[in-house]
């Protein structure tokens, strides 16, 4: 059993590396490099482990008895679970390899205490999608939530990250709770928190709608569903940029992983409004997610808020397959899954390469604000180069692998409009809208990001003192940019294989969806689509012109490099180059209504003389909607109660004292009765 | 095998495109000197041009880095690619198997991008403004094209470009239906916008904007994006004229038919320059924000064919 032994010494890896790390503390170079290390080779084996799975090995399930006589431990790793475990390992790999001089900036600052709240968090994610019993799911994800918590807030004195903490741990346990009751739902029901029993559960009707709602709201906060979504922006830039990658590129999928988990596998996702409610409000994160980013000029916070774009993309396509499975489409339910699980592993993918982007930005130039960057391309080109292929990834832009999986969500929603179901029938082309209009705002925003911060001249004194950052942090970001191109150009091999997952997760049999160098969705005459040939063609006529160039003598011209751009006859200044708040401009005045702009104008006065005498400073700033009419109010509201409940608690010995009587009275007539 | 001659009928729509669009750029110059009472320089004016940027020397402004350098290839080649998938010479699609409509729309994604991240990579402030259009526009009038676009392939069944002409060109699909011409209007409306032309023309605006993304470019890049970007322009009307007006494209590839159908293209090509120049000159450029209420009546009518789809009318 080769499969189970890499997979527990995986998980063993990740906590002796954590242990380590800790021990190591005082060391702070040393327990980077056991952290970092004992986390590769985790991910390593972790890897080995999953693709012998995906590759036709048989799910297996690994039991113990456990210390809690109500809950067995139990292991186990179907397609799904390996799929998970694989994009886990990946993204694990890459940032471990990254973190070895990624870390250094952290070295005296409690570098060890930080690999090992980073270790412990990778290994209860990996336990999260490998737990079979609800009660250890339930604590690994705690586990998750509290040591991605420690990462959020390791900067004690950036209030603005203690902050952030705050917010996210306070979202997670909302979540938690949630999910807890649709656990508890279950256990009624079934008697067992075993995963085995909750499947094809008979529950009620009504029960199952309901651990549906809780489930989708529990895990929706998590994974960042607008209006679940305020921590997200705050968290995810707090933590160091490894981290960062890891919560938006694979900690927010262990919630996608557990709404399909209870709502397909579980409760048979046999409610055609289920699937809608998914695909609706993944359509309504996806494109208010995109322009919350456009409006954004901290790269990380940017980044943060295409995640809930993304995860809006991801169930748009699940969404799609839970409502095929519901009506009895058995096609569209394995393309919708399989629109999503692709789009979940290539999210993690590109968002991960563009976070450790970010992070080597950071690195060198100490800013997160991108009006202050700028020319980067020019000092770090391959940071560069790996950002922009993240970039171009990101915008679904073909042949990288964003453009495929949106390519299968388009192809499944286009199968949802033929549905019989009059709402999904009217609801499907629109919700295809709203991907095409997430697609062209996504591709304006990394114009812009990479524009801003790595193309154009250097804004300040940060990115002209920039340079190239240490090679194993270049390999990190290679290891995600090749899987980009390898995932994308690649799709006619990877898309069985993730057609696999999905069709086991739903027990039927396989879908084809390639053929040679083609992908097509089940049915060759709806459509196809062929990566590798546009990237051949595209290379190919790429020569055309060059040739036509040489024909015609171009080359001999020569190219001169003049000194700065044509500013009109009058002196060029860095500051006369477009920046990223002029860039977005025209979108904040266009969509007003969605971001509430609310514009100052700083100066000397009104007056026009008085503009002449000092500087005008114009800020535009981006407020969130939802912290202002929902979360704010919630906040008043609960101060409010308290502040009423405390009339009950006075500290009065003597009073504490009657409550303690009136209750008891109150029980006594109760079991009496 | 069908299939290389498929290819082959693409690779000629490709070197049909590469050779025409200049015509069709100098076409508009004519119509518009003619316009304006003036006489104007030769229709062959874009193809001596061109050719004398190719062979003059490049200056490349020093804050620029390699995107800026690789921007007029890439659009080129993007720009042939698209030409090669959509249905021109024949009702087929030559490279459907490569791509249908929406990978059509996203390659226009593909093209834009690096045209914009050039823009800003060069470090004008012109360039920036032009960038920044460039793809505020994208955004408006993206929606628009996919829903008629997938409205169209709802009636056809399946989102290959190839399959909609046909079915549009033997009938299948009629005119008659509302949820066709409706879509048709909308269509039109967003490929004018797409082509650049003058209420719309906000990205490379001439006069006031040096061009836009372009400001910055010189000698041979120069030459090899003005060539694009006309190539552009055909293409777009390319595409319209696939699902809406595919009349005259071959049923079978023979050579002869293949010379009908490509004088046919050219006509239709002609027609769509010659109303585009009319309204071109009877009005002023618009500014960014006044684009919207264009867009935003064009997507009204998609939807509106959309809503006679679904009541199958």
């Amino acid at each position: 059993m080769l499969t189970q032994q890499l997979l527990l010494l995986s998980v063993l890896l990740y906590v002796a590396g954590a242990l380590a790390s800790l021990a190591l503390n005082r060391a702070g170079k040393i327990a980077n490099y056991a952290s970092g290390i004992s986390a590769l080779a985790a991910a390593g084996t972790g890897m080995a482990s999953a693709v012998q799975v995906l590759a036709g090995g048989a799910a297996f399930t690994w039991e113990a008895a456990g210390f809690i006589p109500f809950a067995k431990f139990i292991i186990k790793v179907d397609p799904l679970s390996a799929f998970m475990l694989l994009v886990i390992s990946l993204l694990t790999g890459a940032t471990a390899l990254y973190s070895l001089s990624y870390l250094d900036e952290y070295t005296g600052k409690g570098a060890g205490v930080m690999g090992f709240f980073n270790n412990l968090f990778i290994a209860s994610m990996v336990l999260v999608v490998i737990s079979g019993n609800a009660f250890y799911f339930l604590i690994f994800w705690e586990l998750m939530t509290l040591a991605s918590y420690f990462l959020v807030s390791f900067d004690q004195e950036d209030s603005e990250a203690v902050k952030a903490g705050f917010i996210y741990l306070f979202m997670a346990h909302a979540g938690t709770a949630l999910i807890m009751l649709a656990f508890i739902l279950f256990f009624v029901y079934t008697g067992t928190f075993d995963f085995a029993s909750f499947r094809g559960a008979n529950l009620p009707v009504f029960t199952k709608s309901l651990i549906f709602l809780l489930a989708f709201l529990g895990f929706g906060a998590k994974a960042g569903i607008i209006p679940l979504h305020i921590w997200l922006p705050k968290a995810h830039p707090a933590a160091p940029s490894n981290a960062s990658a890891l919560m938006s590129g694979v900690m927010i999928k262990t919630a996608i992983y557990g709404i399909l988990r209870v709502s397909v596998d579980f409760l048979g996702a046999s409610v055609w409004w289920w699937g809608f409610i998914v695909l609706a409000s993944g359509a309504i994160s996806a494109v208010l997610g995109v322009l919350y980013a456009l409006g954004e000029h901290d790269i990380k916070r940017l980044l943060a808020y295409h995640s809930v774009e993304n995860v809006g993309i991801i169930l748009m396509g699940a969404g799609a397959g839970m409502i095929g499975i519901a009506a009895g489409q058995p096609v569209l339910g394995v393309l919708g899954i399989l629109a999503g699980l692709y789009h979940l592993l290539n999210h993690a993918v590109f968002k991960g390469l563009l976070f450790l982007g970010a992070g080597s930005v950071i690195y060198r130039t100490h800013t997160k604000h991108m009006e202050e960057l700028g020319g980067l391309a020019r000092r770090m080109p391959w940071t560069a180069l790996a950002f922009l292929v993240g970039a171009v990834a990101i915008s679904a832009i073909p042949p990288l692998n964003g453009f495929v999986s949106e390519w299968f969500t388009y192809q499944s929603l286009f199968i949802a409009s033929t549905s019989s179901i009059l709402a999904v029938r009217v609801f499907a082309p629109l919700f295809v809208v709203m991907l095409a209009l997430t697609g062209a705002l996504a591709a304006m925003c990394f114009v812009k990001a990479y524009g801003v911060t790595f193309g154009g001249p250097c804004r300040s004194g940060h990115a002209r003192e920039a340079r190239e950052v240490p090679i194993p942090m270049l390999a990190g970001m290679a290891i995600l940019a090749i899987s980009c191109i390898i995932l994308g150009v690649g799709a006619p091999v990877v898309a069985p294989y993730i057609g696999k997952v999905a069709s086991a997760l739903l027990a039927i049999t396989a879908v084809q969806v390639s053929d040679g160098l083609l992908v097509f969705p089940a049915n060759s005459m709806q459509a196809m689509l062929s990566t590798p040939l546009i990237a051949i063609l595209l290379v190919g006529l790429a020569t055309l012109p060059l040739l036509i160039i040489g024909i015609q003598g171009g080359f001999q011209a020569g190219r001169r490099i003049d000194a700065e751009p044509w500013a009109c006859g009058y002196k060029y200044s860095p500051r006369m180059a477009y920046t990223a708040t002029a860039f977005a401009q025209p979108l904040r005045v266009l969509f007003r209504p969605v971001y509430s702009l609310r514009t100052t104008l700083d100066g000397p006065g009104y007056t026009v003389a008085s503009y002449f005498k000092g500087a005008v400073v114009y800020i535009a700033s981006v407020e969130s909607l939802w912290e202002r009419y929902i979360y704010a109010p919630l906040a008043r509201g609960t101060v409010y109660l308290g502040k009423k409940l405390q009339a009950f608690q006075i500290g009065n010995v003597r009073l504490y004292c009657l409550y303690i009587i009136i209750t008891l009275v109150v029980l006594l007539l109760a079991t009496v009765r | 095998m069908p299939g290389i001659k498929l290819f082959l009928v693409g690779l000629m729509q490709a070197l049909l495109v590469l050779l025409v669009a200049p015509l069709f750029a100098g076409l508009t110059r004519v119509l518009r000197a003619r316009l304006h009472s003036r006489k104007g320089a030769s229709i062959f004016q874009d193809y001596r041009d061109i050719f004398k940027l190719i062979k003059r020397q490049e200056v490349v402004p020093a804050q620029a880095s390699w995107v800026f350098r690789f921007t007029p290839y890439v659009v080129m080649a993007t720009t042939l690619l698209i030409a090669m998938v959509i249905p021109i010479l024949t009702l087929q699609s030559p490279l459907g198997m490569a791509g249908d409509l929406i990978a059509v729309v996203y390659l226009f994604a593909l093209l834009r991008f690096f045209f914009a991240v050039a823009g800003l990579d060069s470090g004008s402030g012109f360039a920036g403004i032009g960038a920044s259009r460039e793809m505020v526009l994208a955004i408006l009038v993206e929606p628009t094209i996919i829903l008629v676009l997938f409205v169209l392939a709802l009636l056809t069944g399946s989102t290959d470009l190839g399959a909609i002409s046909q079915k549009v060109a033997f009938g299948s699909i009629s005119y008659y239906r509302p949820a066709v011409w409706l879509g048709m209007l909308a269509f039109a409306v967003a490929t004018f916008i797409e082509t650049g032309k003058l209420p719309f023309d906000l990205a490379e605006a001439e006069q006031e904007l040096q061009e836009g993304p372009l400001t910055e470019y010189s000698g041979r890049s120069l030459a090899i994006l003005k060539w694009s970007l006309s190539m552009k322009q055909v293409v777009v009307i390319a595409l319209f004229l696939a699902v809406f007006f595919p009349f005259g494209s071959a049923a079978a590839v023979s050579t002869s038919s293949l010379l009908v159908s490509a004088a046919a293209f050219l006509l239709k090509v002609t027609g769509f320059y010659v109303i585009a120049a009319l309204m071109e000159n009877s009005s002023a450029r618009l500014i960014i924000y006044k684009a919207p209420e264009v867009t935003w009546l064009a997507f009204g009518i998609a939807l509106l064919s959309f809503v006679f789809y679904l009541v199958n009318v």
